[in-house]
């Protein structure tokens, strides 16, 4: 379960202070889908980074399963990303300098997996690019590219995956296909999803729908179908 | 672990193109330690390893006079009771005039004349050319056997007569390999006859500069033995030396020599670091992103350097490797080029001691070099996935990081002590490249503020070079550091040479005579004077030398039994030459005391100030002197500083008159109009054929020799210096393939403005132009003040300003680094824009 609480993150810009992210509070709990929305500059990216500690809020706290990320240390991080979190970036940031494979192979080699390289051919399999695992980044295209980012994201079995913008620089055949690939991993695995977009029609197929406005919650609300599903329950 | 490895694997698979700069700056200096400290460790095993060989004996007594019955009857004493003494022979040494007997050949040359007796050589070969071993019988009876070089002098064959002094010889053979070897400055080449002859032909009588030995051959060592030769002849000039003493002369020399040679080996070896700092700094600065996606995806700060040390460490490993690879290479090119110059039984191989410690060398620089920029990468965020953000706070006070750059800086110091052998050099070295390399560094800091007020007086392209010299992540001050410090240790060189040659110009040096003859004796002297005048046209200038030694100082004698003491025997010891006059010389300023313009009733002495320096002497101090064997004791009543530069003839002692008149003496002249060589030649033969005792120098002759030594010293100089442009120019290599891909983008996006090519290889052309010329400007003006500040305060010469070389050197520094520049650069001028556009 992720917990936002009374999250606050102000930038130094120039001379003044920026803020980005103002007051936010939310709950997300685990195996939800959830979209967040918002126009640029909403702080819809700094969010997610906080939620995956990549940055530190300057003041709230983030809890994922009951534990205070805000109160962890960079290597306390760096091991709650490797065991937790997969993410999913929309500029994919693959490293050049390895292989499809290797790239997918990397965060299992990080937490010291004996099973890595077998479980890297069954994720390139399911998303089918068994065949272009030797081949460098620089010789993928954008939609290949991605889908060996999510490959990565999946690599350790998170429980939260969050993607940020992940359809952001494909055209919409290939983005419809990494947006499929990623909610049916997200249902195979029953992993958290917490995906960033601009895409209404994207966000509307997410379970609720967090929208931002100068760092702000505008709205938190559960997406009609699943608001009907989640009545007649 | 298997993470750090595997990413290690493949960082160096995917980068080792990148790094490649890192891997030859590694080598280049690695190969340079390797190679000079080998070079220096062979030639000191072919040269002192075998001291007995170089003595030709287990130990010898020497003397600059006949020795005398009571020193005959001490070193018997001495002998007598030991058991030791295998065998014994005498040796004399001297300089003579040698001549062709064939009165139609008017060659002459100054030879190096040693008369021996068997058993000869008593230790070490003598090998005749041809390979056929040395035979006494050959000098038997008159025969001589000559270095191959008389031959070439005096125009003849084997089988052809020579005289020398009073004496002929007949030429029996020519030798490969004499007993000894060549060592240090000879004026002629090296003849070899009877030690009887000497007398028999008038040599030893009268003639100065002449060495008797006695050499022994022992079956123990003759430690011990010497030490009782020194106890018991310490009231006596006599010099006892064993193999033991000249294999540690040798020793010191060589170990000495290594040690700084190693230095110059360290200073190209950190410039490498200079270059691995620099690719390192760079090479964190293009993986930020990959770090980033590391950090994100779970791995921590440490992992992440590890395996980038671990990456640097293996190409400092294997860099290491190929500079012995490279070393070894230089020592085969060393044997094919300079074989003549070096020692027959030289080895050119590497010692396995000095290829690991290059080798540790190799891999410490890199790390020590490398650890500083390799610590930017726990300051690298994984947000700036998320926003490009550019920079990461770094914290004011970074303690990690003050400690691992005083750690290298104390590693670089206990490298550099290790490499000189010296903790005081070690430090020297480090704080003098210290400073040097602020004064370079701040020198193109303001270049490079003044280069940019220049943009907009000038052309499209010089304005583009300008701006291009001030792009982010620039390497302009790197380079021009780098550059700069290689054009200056070559150009200074280069100037010290040229004043030093300068110096050395007789034509230019009209007070320098051209020919200078000694040993005339009193008998002779009227006839030498008319016949000088007669052939010069002008008055010879002659004045009396008598040979005379340090018997006491202040009523004490100088302790020979001392080391330190006998290290100076070569200076103090020996016989000089002395004078009498009434007035100061020209080239003579009195330091101290007076110079009698009257004489004293009391015997009085000027002292050249190193000598008295070296004696400790002070005005009124007594000084004894023996010549030929009788003490003459006199008061210090001066002390002279003399001219090296305007002199003509150097008198370390100077007698008042009244003292030494009736003393033995000989004669020594000057002819100092200029002639031409035919006619100086002429007028040797003439002189030698009718005064065979004396002997004549040609100044000219002196002068080429003492060419030919600042010569070689300045090639290996410039040699080793050749080393460090080379490591400056690989840095410049360096950082232009690390700055590419921006050159890259610049070149798409003013193609895409309509930008020719032409116009972008103006700008390529004219940003290496610009650095080059800065860089050049750097190193002149840093060479011609550590020229003029040798020249003035080490050398004690005149210095001149050389604007030609000065020019020179600029213009050359600038071609080479446009070259470079454009060599390396030039792909960029040939890619499609768009592909790059997009890449971005």
């Amino acid at each position: 379960m992720i917990e936002l609480k009374n999250v606050t993150k102000i930038v130094r810009s120039g001379v003044e202070d920026l803020t980005i992210l103002d007051d936010v509070s939310f709950t997300i709990p685990d195996g939800e889908f959830v979209a967040v929305t918002g126009a640029s500059g909403s702080g819809k990216s700094t969010l997610l980074g906080l939620i995956a500690g990549l940055d530190a809020p300057s003041s709230g706290a983030i809890l994922i399963d009951g534990e205070n990320v805000t109160e962890m240390n960079e290597d306390d991080l760096a091991t709650l990303r490797s065991t937790k979190i997969g993410f999913v970036f929309q500029s994919f940031h693959l490293i050049p300098s390895l292989t499809a494979f290797e790239n997918v192979l990397i965060p299992m080699e990080i937490l010291g997996l004996k099973e890595a390289k077998s479980r890297a051919k069954t994720l390139l399999e399911q998303v089918d690019l068994t065949n272009r695992g030797h081949h460098y980044p620089t010789e993928l295209s954008g939609g290949e590219q991605q889908r060996i980012a999510i490959a990565r994201a999946f690599a350790n079995s998170p429980k939260i995956l969050l993607a940020d913008e992940p359809t952001g620089n494909l055209d919409s055949k290939n983005g419809s296909h990494i947006f499929d690939l990623m909610t049916e991993l997200h249902k195979q695995n029953n992993v958290t999803l917490v995906l960033v977009t601009h895409d209404q029609n994207l966000a509307e197929t997410a379970q609720r729908q967090i929208i931002l406005k100068d760092g702000r919650v505008l709205s938190d609300n559960l997406n009609r179908r699943d608001a009907e599903t989640q009545s007649f329950s | 672990m298997n993470f750090i490895l595997n990413l290690t694997f493949r960082e160096i698979r995917s980068s080792w193109r990148r790094l490649l700069f890192f891997f030859l700056c590694i080598a280049i200096g690695v190969g340079s330690v390797v190679a000079l400290r080998s070079l220096i460790q062979n030639l000191s095993q072919a040269v002192g390893g075998d001291a007995r060989a170089l003595l030709t004996a287990d130990f010898e007594i020497s003397s600059t006079n006949d020795f005398s019955p009571i020193e005959v009857q001490k070193i018997e004493d001495v002998l007598g009771k030991s058991t030791i003494i295998e065998a014994r022979n005498e040796a004399i040494t001297t300089s003579q005039m040698a001549r062709p007997v064939d009165a139609a050949n008017e060659s002459l040359s100054f030879v190096e004349l040693k008369g021996v007796e068997p058993p000869f050589p008593l230790v070490g070969n003598f090998t005749l050319t041809g390979g056929k071993p040395f035979d006494f019988s050959l000098l038997e009876n008159g025969g001589a056997v000559v270095s191959p070089l008389l031959l070439d002098d005096l125009k003849i064959k084997v089988g052809d007569k020579i005289k020398i002094a009073e004496g002929t010889f007949e030429v029996r053979a020519t030798f490969d390999e004499e007993p000894g070897g060549t060592r240090g400055f000879r004026l002629g080449p090296r003849v070899f006859i009877e030690k009887k002859s000497f007398d028999s032909v008038g040599i030893t009588t009268g003639a100065g500069r002449i060495r008797r030995q006695i050499l022994y051959r022992t079956s123990e060592s003759p430690v011990e033995i010497v030490k009782q030769l020194r106890t018991s002849l310490k009231d006596t000039i006599l010099r006892v030396q064993s193999y033991r003493d000249t294999e540690e002369n040798f020793n010191e020399q060589f170990t000495r020599t290594e040690n700084y040679l190693s230095l110059t080996g360290l200073l190209i070896l950190v410039l490498g670091g200079i270059g691995v700092w620099n690719v390192a700094r760079v090479f964190v600065e293009q993986k930020r992103k990959s770090v980033a996606v590391l950090k994100c995806l779970g791995a921590n700060g440490t992992k992440i350097i590890t395996v980038y040390l671990l990456q640097i460490l293996t190409l400092g490993l294997f860099g290491s490797f190929f500079g012995v690879f490279l070393a070894q290479c230089f020592l085969w090119f060393a044997r094919t080029q300079f074989n003549d110059a070096l020692p027959t039984s030289m080895k050119y191989s590497i010692n396995f001691s000095v290829a690991w410690q290059g080798i540790l060398l190799g891999v410490l620089i890199s790390l020590i070099f490398s650890a500083l920029p390799l610590l930017q990468v726990r300051n690298i965020k994984p947000r700036l996935l998320l926003h490009d953000a550019t920079g990461e706070k770094t914290r004011k006070l970074d303690t990690t990081k003050t400690i691992i750059g005083a750690v290298s800086l104390i590693g670089l110091l206990v490298l550099a002590v290790w490499q000189a052998g010296s903790l005081l050099v070690g430090a020297f070295f480090l704080v003098g490249l210290g400073v040097t390399s602020v004064f370079l560094y701040l020198a193109a800091v303001v270049l490079t503020i003044i280069l940019r007020k220049f943009r907009g007086f000038s052309s499209f392209a010089i304005t583009q070079a300008i701006n291009s010299l001030y792009r982010p992540g620039n390497q302009t001050r790197i380079i021009l550091l780098a550059v700069g410090l290689g054009a200056f240790v070559v150009l200074a060189v280069q100037s010290l040479q040229s004043n030093l040659v300068r110096e050395f110009d007789f034509t230019r040096n009209q007070t320098l005579p051209s020919l200078f003859i000694i040993d005339i004796q009193k008998s002779q002297i009227e006839e030498v004077r008319k016949m000088l005048e007669e052939k010069t046209g002008e008055p010879a200038q002659t004045l009396p030398t008598i040979r005379a030694r340090i018997a006491f100082v202040n009523g004490e004698p100088i302790d020979l039994t001392n080391r330190e003491t006998r290290q100076q025997q070569g200076q103090i010891g020996r016989e000089f030459a002395v004078t009498y006059r009434l007035n100061l010389d020209k080239n003579e300023e009195v330091v101290a005391g007076t110079w009698w313009n009257e004489i004293s009733e009391v015997p009085e002495v000027s002292v050249e100030e190193d000598m008295a320096r070296r004696l400790k002497l002070k005005i009124g101090d007594s000084m004894t002197f023996d010549i030929v064997g009788r003490k003459i004791t006199t008061r210090v009543a001066s002390i002279r500083k003399i001219d090296l530069r305007n002199t003509r003839t150097v008198f370390i002692f100077v007698f008042a008159p009244n003292v030494l008149e009736n003393a033995p003496q000989t004669f020594a002249a000057n002819v100092i109009k200029k002639l031409p060589e035919t006619e100086r030649q002429r007028l040797q033969r003439n002189l030698v054929d009718r005064f065979p005792n004396i002997q004549i120098f040609d100044v000219a002759d002196i002068v080429a020799a003492v060419q030919k030594l600042v010569n070689n010293f300045v090639l290996a100089i410039s040699f080793v210096g050749s080393f460090v442009i080379l490591s400056g120019i690989l840095i410049l290599v360096g950082s232009i393939a690390l700055t590419k891909s921006q050159r890259i983008y610049e070149n798409a996006v003013l193609k895409t403005l309509g930008a020719k090519r032409l116009t972008l290889a103006s700008i390529l052309l004219a940003e290496y132009g610009l650095l080059g010329i800065l860089a050049g400007i750097i190193g002149a003006s840093f060479a011609t003040a550590l020229s003029f500040g040798v020249s003035k305060y080490v050398f004690d010469i005149e210095w001149e300003f050389d604007l030609g070389l000065t020019l020179l050197g600029v213009l050359v520094t600038a071609i080479l680094v446009m070259v470079v520049g454009a060599l390396a650069s030039f792909d960029v001028l040939f890619r499609k824009p768009l592909a790059t556009l997009r890449s971005q």
